[in-house]
């Protein structure tokens, strides 16, 4: 199985250099999204998802060598459900308002941000995985959503039925699950 | 968006009960060669993986090694480790069980960075990771409500509840009464 792969999850990572000058603006747009909600909710196939902008590399006091990115880089990563071709087709479709003031402040994206031009500006600058750990690696994000729904009825249900009738409790556990 | 309930770290790494790690490090001229050996042996011998399935706050977690920064293919001088987590709970807990329940993965993968004091004891390392720790812009959980044991308990109920829905169709009432019980006592630890 390829490192990206961990079950039917994949790994997606994304390293961008920022234009020089946009780091402020490209930070208080990124910034901005809390406020909102997030636009990755419009992606599905998400577990997690984070953009983290990258100033430079840490210089360690043991390092004999400074080891400069150059510029501030944007890094993108997703943990995600099924294959990725499809999943880049999904970003580069929905998250059409978004993608100019984050990618389109990055050297080299496509104008406009969108389409299968930024699909291919995402996966040029994709960095492989070297190990990839899923807690569940088989479950979809609409598995663990149903199984989350699941519990919690379940959990309601194993409250309100105690005390019922075993007929009554039949058609209470019918109703919560049809 | 839900309210940050993880601790131990800057908010816009918590999006509820979810918390992010980023952590970039500068690799020793071995590591370059060291660490895509590691990589292997740990999809060929999946122990290393299942130790830190085990460690029941993990949802996702990854390793990267960076040799060339993609954009112009231009080498770096030093190849750079990229740590990533997605989890749950405290980051001083998270960093304490990497360092006492995993010591022996973490020398092995972190090892071979410039700077890197051994998980033990946990104080100089924790020092070590907040170093080279970056804080997320954005950080996004489908599900941020939820644990990660939370969404393991959810997956096994839900196809325990569903062979009790279907089970349950061809039942009477003090037949179901009687499975209802066996599937509370069966998963009770998942409630």
């Amino acid at each position: 199985m390829s490192a990206d792969r961990a079950g039917q999850a994949c790994a997606l990572t994304v390293l961008t250099p920022v234009l020089t000058g946009e780091e402020a603006a490209l930070h208080d747009y990124l910034d901005g999204l809390h406020a909102g909600g997030s636009p990755l909710a419009r992606l599905p196939r998400t577990h997690f998802a984070r953009w983290v902008i990258v100033p430079d590399f840490v210089t360690d006091p043991e390092q004999p060598h400074d080891d400069p990115l150059g510029c501030a880089h944007l890094l993108f990563t997703s943990n995600l459900d099924g294959p990725l071709d499809s999943y880049l087709d999904e970003l580069c479709e929905r998250l059409v308002p978004e993608a100019e003031p984050i990618w389109g402040r990055c050297a080299g994206c496509p104008q406009p941000a969108a389409g299968p031009a930024l699909k291919a500006y995402l996966l040029h600058n994709r960095i492989r995985t070297g190990q990839f750990v899923a807690a569940y690696p088989r479950a979809t994000v609409a598995e663990v959503r149903h199984g989350l729904d699941t519990r919690e009825r379940l959990i309601a249900l194993a409250v309100r039925a105690q005390g019922l009738e075993p007929a009554e409790l039949q058609r209470a556990f019918r109703a919560e699950f049809p | 968006m839900l309210a940050g309930t993880g601790t131990g770290t800057e908010s816009r790494n918590v999006h509820g009960q979810a918390i992010a790690i980023t952590v970039f490090s500068t690799v020793k001229p071995w590591g370059r060669l060291w660490l895509p050996v590691v990589f292997v042996a740990a999809r060929l011998l999946p122990r290393s993986q299942e130790r830190l399935a085990r460690l029941s706050f993990i949802h996702f977690a990854r390793w990267a090694l960076i040799r060339r920064l993609p954009y112009d293919g231009r080498r770096l001088r030093y190849a750079h480790l990229f740590f990533e987590s997605n989890f749950n709970g405290g980051w001083e807990e998270y960093i304490d069980a990497f360092a006492y329940i995993l010591t022996r993965d973490m020398r092995t993968v972190w090892g071979s960075s410039y700077g890197f004091p051994d998980p033990l004891p946990a104080a100089p390392f924790k020092a070590y990771i907040r170093r080279n720790e970056l804080e997320a812009s954005h950080f996004y959980s489908a599900y941020p409500e939820a644990t990660t044991t939370m969404v393991l308990a959810g997956l096994e109920l839900a196809g325990k509840v569903d062979a009790l829905r279907r089970r349950g169709e061809r039942m009477g009432p003090e037949a179901f009464a009687a499975a209802w019980r066996e599937l509370l006592t069966d998963v009770q630890g998942s409630l």
